[in-house]
């Protein structure tokens, strides 16, 4: 007899895996549990593609793209405003991408992530917050690790201020597709 | 009659998974079973997901959760049937197969398909 999986590892798989799929994945690997090894082999393989596929029912394309454009925009007014050199340098325009790129991820994510049922006001501010925040986190990660692409801290904090309000709005808006057919329920 | 979507090699394994499992075919089951189809092949649980989800969103299956169970600790499963739009993609994706295989045999001829059976063709009908 097997037994079960240790409660550390079981933790750790559920907090990594989408709150909509969590019981019925924890549930199979539980039942497939032979060993600890086989367990994390098993849940290394499963939990990437069941986020993968989580992001894939949950993101609208159209909405990403709205939502890139908007942060693009709003890192260059920031940046227009605060460090005009930076529009016109090389790789300047390039430089502003990369927090809008990162911050679509992590709205991504955050969509994959959310809690099932029906979201609440409250929800796309928060999921912008956290989206625009943790890319204001890794900005001034990489600025503090010396990288020459990082931006300067007042066009994160500005831009990104601009970008939740916005990306909170299209939120509201366009709430993610978590409706698709489930039959027989 | 709705016209079924094309289907893929890997969603043939995973609908006659289900087809061939009943009313028992969820995640561990139609993993097992596709492993079984697919030979020598290695198949992850996690691209069984993947397929379920986009089979159910092309609408050819669906899916309720059962009731807990103590051997998954307490958790419900997630069951899958075939819708009838799955099961004629699945009669399609056969015909194909069937087609194909007749016109192997028209050019490599009948000795050769009897090998095949012989190599190949153990468990099958």
């Amino acid at each position: 007899m097997p037994g079960r999986p240790p409660r550390a590892l079981e933790a750790i798989v559920g907090f990594l895996t989408p709150p909509a799929c969590r019981e019925v994945v924890l549930g199979d690997l539980h039942e497939r549990y032979r060993s600890p090894m086989q367990y994390i082999s098993d849940a290394w393989y499963a939990v990437p593609c069941v986020v993968y596929s989580r992001i894939r029912r949950t993101a609208d394309p159209g909405v990403l793209l709205m939502d890139a454009l908007l942060l693009y925009v709003a890192f260059m007014a920031a940046a227009r405003q605060f460090d005009r050199e930076l529009l016109y340098s090389r790789l300047g325009l390039m430089r502003l991408a990369i927090p809008a790129g990162i911050a679509v991820v992590m709205l991504a994510l955050a969509d994959a992530y959310a809690r099932p049922g029906r979201p609440t006001a409250l929800r796309p501010l928060m999921q912008a917050t956290l989206g625009v925040g943790l890319t204001g986190v890794a900005q001034t990660a990489f600025s503090a690790a010396g990288f020459s692409f990082a931006l300067p801290l007042w066009i994160v904090l500005a831009g990104g201020s601009f970008g939740v309000v916005g990306v909170s709005i299209i939120g509201m808006l366009f709430p993610p597709d978590d409706h698709r057919p489930r039959g027989a329920g | 009659m709705t016209k079924a979507d094309s289907i893929g090699q890997f969603e043939q394994l995973v609908l006659t998974a289900i087809l061939t499992l009943y009313e028992e075919a969820y995640g561990v089951t139609i993993h097992a079973k596709v492993q079984d189809l697919a030979g020598a092949k290695a198949v992850s649980l996690g691209a069984v997901y993947v397929t379920l989800d986009r089979l159910e969103d092309k609408g050819l299956i669906s899916s309720w959760l059962t009731d807990p169970t103590p051997e998954r600790g307490g958790r419900a499963k997630r069951c899958y049937r075939l819708e009838a739009v799955g099961e004629r993609a699945l009669e399609e994706s056969a015909a194909t197969a069937k087609r194909v295989w007749d016109s192997i045999v028209r050019v490599w001829g009948k000795e050769w398909a009897r090998r095949w059976r012989k190599e190949w063709g153990k468990g099958t009908a």
